[in-house]
């Protein structure tokens, strides 16, 4: 039996071939200058995935990855068995969230209030100011936070006492409980002005006949704040939003490596961190690949899901 | 929207250019120009031969702030004699561990390196060649140097391969000790110079002072004794202290029972659960810092200097730097002196317990070095009598002089090197080049001279007036004398344990690695509890290294020292 419409669709397919053929003949200079890109981003993200191979090996750096001995999902099972492994899960999961709330709402704000501002001088000059800690190295950081919170003449507890407020000066870096939060406004410290950059980028580039508009139809300044500069960020807010949200699982280590020390670790070791000393430090690359393995997933999970619920709530995608 | 879209896209595209812009700096360290032939080499030796200049790279486990990139008078002198540029890499923020696996990750290796403890990962990965063949060809001093104790380099049961030379000084007599439990010189004299055995002594003393001076002249509190406990000194100032006050020797984390030659992790002695109490103690009452958990080292070293710390519990090479600042203002009463403190009357410190030559840590050249040979060379360079004085005592008729057959350090130069070393280490490289095989303190080179400046008379010319003062006052010449002689224990078969490294990524090392996690957490938990909750926090300790399966690794221990005692005796 012949299906009556055998013909029409591929004819259709090859009409469509066509077009999408000619089409990119006639952008062939676009195509051409985006591949420079397409070819970075070829050696530079999928050629290493290559390397996801050693997690099922027992990797030994002497031989050749194809050389070597296969353990199936040994390093995985192993990973999943390790209670530390939970722990560490727990508070990279915890400061990033921590982060990803503080790290957005605080630039927004700041960049609305920057916003509003008339003078321009003063207007650049403190974006300036609040945007130079982010060129601090994390080091530095670390040691001026180490030392602010000093009990040995650390200026917080000398301002607290000062102010009646404690007697005793607090051991604020011997809290584990106070981790999270130390490493939170450290971190909002130094990338708060940073942060605020591409938000005010984005409102320098709302209509200004929106305001105009506005101001006729009697909206004062909260309202057009409301009403045109936050919906004009939206897009803006939501990609890096997204975005970061697939890089929840791996934050980096190296503010929990600086501000952290032997009496908090049960708050301040990351996933990364204990990849580096479960892994790489004791030459288990398989083991440590195995981590990386995870949170790839993971990271992938979370931006599918997070673009999903976008998409639902707002009709948009930005994927 | 899509306008809008493309908009967004095009400025975290712009944004992505800043910083890869800023990253991009390129690095041109390797065409700095390193040739400085100029200068015509008098010398004919061996390493002359080929004088075309190279630069090698030199990555050093432990950091040296006084590296003087071959700027120093002996830096130059050794390069205008060998043509050869040392290039050193430190570990940089993290520890040598971290810098050796990233190298093995990275397959990329430098000529030479300084691995410590991570030349089993090194060797695991084939990254060390095998230097019995060149040593044999190359290396007559080096081979001269190590003499009966050659054998030991070999690096294992099975695998006879010399993967490291050993640095350590051979036929070391320890003339100095660097160690023990510190106090300041101004503590000891207002306290009219008491007896310091035990901890106890020890306390009062700080307690004594603390209650008489608790600020000082600039207002700031006095600290009775600080820790140098937030970095991986943890090991060196605050667990190693507990193997010496309880009559036992460092063996790494293991205290090893010196007749059955069974290891256990060291915190499982009970008397070891007493020294940490008594640091509970200290804290309770106010005398140990709060931050000696907390603090970085640089923030440590900034106390010391400011010379508020009465006391610490540290080695010399850990507190020295800052205790040269202290020296180079003149604060002398503010600089330590050296006890064997141990917890009762019924330990003796066992520091110098003997272990032979132990062929612990060393150099080694790695599979990528550009001319293995010319290296070993220069290494038999710097194991030669002429070598070994050269990086010992620096230059003739600049560094020391020749009296009556006598190598003499001149006044202003000895002055220079007791009270400012770190300058004195960094213009003059003298310290900087000991890389190679050399005889250790107390062994005489053919002229009758001592190969090191450390011999007793050169001692006590580097001691301050504030150190003789207090050595006088305890009847002593060197803080050395104060503590047990050498040979007041038994040689120690398998030389020191912590030298025995673990095979890499074995189940042993996971265990280990979650011990020392473990350990770092709990001792300063139960040092900074309530003495009330001190038993209950150590027994959570305890059950916790049990969980992590500290008995497996115990047998493991136990078996790689019994068969380290084998490969020896051999």
């Amino acid at each position: 039996m012949k299906p009556l419409t055998e013909g029409i669709p591929k004819a259709s397919v090859s009409k469509k071939e066509n077009r999408f053929w000619s089409k990119a003949f006639q952008q062939r200079y676009l195509y051409m200058m985006s591949l420079p890109f397409v070819i970075w981003i070829f050696i530079f993200s999928y050629v290493p995935v290559w390397g996801w191979l050693t997690a099922f090996q027992n990797y030994k750096p002497k031989n050749s990855i194809l050389n070597q001995k296969w353990v199936g999902f040994d390093n995985f099972i192993e990973l999943f068995q390790d209670e530390r492994f939970y722990l560490v899960l727990r508070n990279t999961l915890a400061m990033s969230t921590m982060g990803l709330v503080v790290g957005f709402t605080i630039p927004v704000i700041f960049a609305l209030l920057l916003n509003e501002l008339r003078g321009q001088f003063f207007k650049r000059s403190v974006q300036t100011i609040s945007y130079l800690p982010h060129f601090v190295s994390w080091v530095v950081v670390a040691g001026l936070v180490t030392k602010m919170l000093s009990t040995d003449g650390g200026a917080v507890n000398q301002l607290l006492i000062y102010l009646h407020i404690i007697d005793t000066p607090i051991q604020f870096m011997a809290k584990g409980e106070l981790f999270w939060g130390i490493l939170t406004l450290s971190d909002l410290w130094k990338e708060m002005g940073w942060n605020s950059i591409i938000f005010l980028a984005a409102m320098a580039g709302i209509d200004p006949e929106l305001y105009e508009a506005s101001t006729v139809d009697g909206a004062g300044r909260f309202r057009k704040m409301w009403h045109i500069t936050l919906p004009g960020i939206r897009t803006t807010f939501m990609v890096l939003f997204i975005l970061s949200i697939g890089h929840l699982v791996s934050i980096g280590f190296e503010k929990q490596f600086l501000l952290g020390n032997p009496l908090v670790t049960d708050f301040s070791e990351v996933l990364d961190l204990y990849a580096l000393k479960y892994g790489i430090q004791m030459s288990r690359y398989s083991y440590g690949t195995a981590i990386g393995i995870f949170n790839s997933v993971v990271s992938i999970l979370l931006v599918l899901i997070a673009n999903g619920i976008y998409k639902r709530v707002t009709k948009e995608s930005i994927i | 929207m899509k306008r809008r879209m493309q908009m967004v896209l095009s400025l975290m595209l712009a944004l992505v250019f800043v910083f890869v812009t800023a990253c991009g700096k390129t690095n041109n360290e390797g065409s700095t120009n390193t040739g400085t032939t100029n200068g015509t080499p008098n010398v004919t030796s061996d390493v002359t031969e080929k004088a075309d200049p190279i630069t090698i790279r030199l990555a050093s486990g432990d950091s040296n702030p006084s590296w003087d990139d071959m700027k120093s008078d002996l830096g130059k002198y050794l390069l205008e004699k060998t043509g050869i540029t040392i290039k050193q890499e430190f570990p940089v923020g993290g520890t040598d561990s971290d810098m050796f696996a990233l190298m093995v990750a990275s397959d990329d290796y430098p000529d030479l390196v300084m691995p410590k403890g991570n030349a089993g990962k090194l060797v695991d990965a084939g990254a060390l060649l095998d230097l019995r063949p060149l040593i044999e060809k190359y290396g007559p001093n080096l081979k001269k140097v190590y003499g009966e104790y050659f054998n030991r380099l070999r690096w294992s049961e099975d695998d006879d391969a010399i993967y490291t030379l050993p640095q350590g000084g051979v036929g070391q007599i320890y003339f100095e000790s660097g160690g023990g439990f510190q106090l300041q010189h101004k503590v000891l004299e207002s306290a009219g110079y008491p007896q310091i055995k035990t901890v106890q002594d020890y306390e009062a003393a700080i307690k004594a002072y603390v209650e008489k001076n608790p600020k000082t002249a600039d207002g700031q509190p006095t600290i009775g004794m600080s820790l140098n406990g937030g970095e991986w000194q943890i090991l060196i100032s605050v667990t190693n202290p507990a193997f010496y006050a309880t009559g036992a020797p460092d063996d790494g984390e293991f205290y090893v029972n010196q007749d059955t030659l069974e290891a256990i992790m060291h915190y499982q002695r009970p008397e070891e659960r007493e020294y940490f109490r008594w640091l509970n103690h200290m804290n309770d009452i106010g005398l140990l810092d709060k931050e000696s958990f907390v603090q970085k080292y640089d923030q440590y070293k900034a106390k010391i200097a400011s010379g508020r710390v009465l006391g610490l519990i540290d080695q010399n090479w850990d507190y020295g730097e800052a205790e040269n600042a202290l020296k180079a203002e003149g604060k002398f009463d503010s600089t330590y002196a050296r006890f064997p403190v141990t917890l009762n009357d019924t330990f003796q410190d066992h520091s110098f317990q003997g272990t032979g030559y132990i062929a612990g840590y060393g150099l080694g050249i790695t599979k990528d070095a550009k001319d293995p040979v010319r290296l070993i060379k220069f290494l038999d360079y710097l194991a030669s009598d002429e070598g070994q004085v050269l990086v010992n005592w620096g230059i003739e008729g600049k560094h020391y002089n020749v009296e009556d057959g006598k190598r003499v350090i001149p006044a202003d130069v000895q002055a220079m090197k007791s009270n400012d070393n770190n300058t004195f280490k960094k213009t003059t490289g003298i310290g900087n080049y000991l890389i190679s095989a050399r005889y250790g303190d107390g062994v005489l080179d053919p002229t009758g001279n001592y190969y090191t400046t450390t011999f007793p008379e050169q001692i006590q010319t580097s001691y301050s007036d504030a150190d003789k003062k207090t050595l006088a006052a305890y009847g002593a010449t060197t803080y050395k004398d104060l503590w047990p002689a050498d040979d007041a224990f038994p040689e120690r078969k398998y030389g020191a344990a912590w030298t025995l490294p673990f095979e890499t990524g074995s189940q042993a090392n996971v265990i280990f690695q979650k011990t020392q996690d473990i350990m770092k957490k709990r001792i300063p938990e139960a040092i900074l509890a309530k003495p009330a909750d001190f038993d209950k926090i150590y027994d959570t300790f305890l059950k916790e290294l049990d969980g992590a399966g500290v008995d497996k690794l115990n047998a493991e221990f136990t078996k790689m020292v019994k068969d380290r005692v084998a490969l020896w005796s051999k």
